[in-house]
């Protein structure tokens, strides 16, 4: 059977009502790594009436460079969807390998929108950068405040004390590292003693940290607005810090030199700072750079693993361990002050 | 590069072959030799260096190090498999010198820094 026949039967057990359900137009979306994405149209009769809708089907692969759990990803959009923080609508969540062979979410397509970082440096992107990384941050810090207690997040993801923050984290990706790598990683295990030898100060709050906020994981237009955050799958409760860290790796700035090739580190930091109210103090902020230099590289290990191994061979698995893990080791040395 | 580029290419041959067939859907075709004409350029450009890249590597490893090597066999695997040994050496003279040892450390970062010049990938971000 087809897997737009199987998508098709499944929907059918979720939309009691709904009749003459078709599945058509499917076509998987280039990148993703971590899942499986496919975007399809769902057309279906309901109370007589004709109706359709863009979706997108997320679906975990044989193997993947993030090991991750859909639940959470799927509690994370569903969280912020209706507030400032745009997201897509989360529709359907299983987590049974029965109905399409691994587990999926199945959300609403936002459509119109690009998210390849590449368009950005060409017309008619090239002016919008101020406005976008004004978008960027704000919502970065419109997440860094967000209360996940409220938004319901602490009954799904695992919590963590203020003061375990950077030794959960770090002894996480350092195992990633230990587990995976096929080489030795002299400039990574450097920068993991540096790490543990000078530990940040503890945040004043948990927050929720999406664990990928980068250029490329949001949905832009011409105009620097920002439509949709995407692949929450790395969520988790930690130190807002982590993610501004994230998004100032140099490995995102797309070789421009700026924070995530749209501006300059203190323009991005300070835009943060008034959207969340935090202060982000700069030790803690360079310790939180340097820490995500080496889950960056992390990634880039397992997904080299993960091809090796033979779980996955598909051309996006080489990718990134070609193209950025050595990048990554130069970002080290550059946030280190050794580049 | 791991995966190492003579496997990879092996791979790619199979799927572009795959692809060959008349009934794979266009969105699917397109999404795969997309990315396997990247990694083919991004082979391509390591083919003639690979070799010499890792041989200048080696020498520069041991002399840091104090160390003897083989230098009988120059197929990429067997340099690579070298290139392996000599760094995972490096990583504990490394942690040594950081305890005592300044001017050894200094050398040691310079090395790591040319080690990621020799690695350098065209369009590199960093």
């Amino acid at each position: 059977m087809s897997l737009e026949a199987r998508i098709a039967d499944y929907v059918a057990t979720q939309m009691p009502e709904a009749s003459d359900i078709v599945v058509d137009r499917l076509s998987r979306i280039s990148g993703g790594a971590s899942r499986e994405t496919y975007r399809f149209r769902l057309s279906w009769l309901e109370h007589g009436a004709s109706k359709s809708r863009a979706l997108i089907l997320r679906r975990d692969p044989p193997a993947s460079l993030i090991d991750t759990e859909r639940r959470i990803e799927f509690e994370a959009y569903r969280a912020f969807y209706g507030s400032t923080v745009p997201v897509p609508e989360m529709l359907w969540l299983e987590e049974s390998s029965a109905p399409l062979d691994y587990p999926f979410f199945i959300a609403a397509e936002i459509e119109g929108f690009q998210a390849a970082p590449a368009l950005l440096w060409t017309d008619p992107y090239l002016p919008s950068h101020g406005k976008l990384a004004e978008r960027k941050w704000t919502i970065l810090g419109e997440i860094a405040k967000a209360d996940p207690v409220a938004l319901g997040l602490t009954s799904v993801m695992p919590n963590v004390a203020p003061g375990d923050c950077w030794s959960r984290e770090l002894g996480y990706w350092e195992q990633v590292l230990d587990d995976d790598q096929t080489e030795p990683l002299p400039i990574i295990r450097a920068a993991i003693r540096w790490l543990r030898a000078n530990p940040p100060p503890p945040p004043k709050t948990i927050a929720l940290v999406h664990g990928d906020y980068r250029t490329g994981n949001f949905l832009f237009d011409t105009a620097g607005n920002i439509h949709g955050v995407l692949d929450w799958e790395m969520a988790h409760l930690g130190d807002p810090l982590e993610d501004l860290g994230w998004s100032l790796n140099p490995v995102w700035s797309f070789g421009r030199n700026l924070a995530g090739g749209l501006v300059s580190n203190a323009l991005a930091v300070s835009v943060w700072e008034r959207s969340s109210g935090l202060k982000a103090d700069p030790g803690a902020l360079h310790w939180w750079t340097l820490f995500n230099c080496v889950k960056g590289q992390a990634i880039w290990v397992s997904s080299a693993k993960a091809w090796i191994d033979g779980g996955n061979r598909e051309p996006i698995m080489v990718y990134p361990p070609w193209a950025l893990q050595n990048a990554q080791d130069r970002a080290v040395l550059k946030v280190m002050g050794r580049l | 590069m791991k995966p190492n580029v003579s496997d990879v290419l092996l791979e790619l041959s199979g799927l572009v072959a795959r692809n060959a067939a008349p009934d794979i859907p266009p969105a699917d075709r397109a999404g795969a030799l997309g990315l396997t004409a990247a990694l083919l350029a991004m082979a391509s450009r390591t083919w003639d260096d690979a070799a010499h890249q890792l041989v200048i590597e080696n020498r520069a490893l041991r002399k840091l190090l104090h160390l003897e090597g083989d230098e009988s066999d120059f197929r990429i695997s067997a340099l690579t498999a070298e290139n392996a040994r000599l760094r995972a050496n490096l990583i504990d003279c490394h942690i040594a010198a950081e305890a005592r040892d300044p001017e050894l450390e200094a050398a040691i970062w310079t090395e790591l820094v040319v080690s990621t010049e020799r690695r350098l990938t065209q369009g590199s971000p960093v």
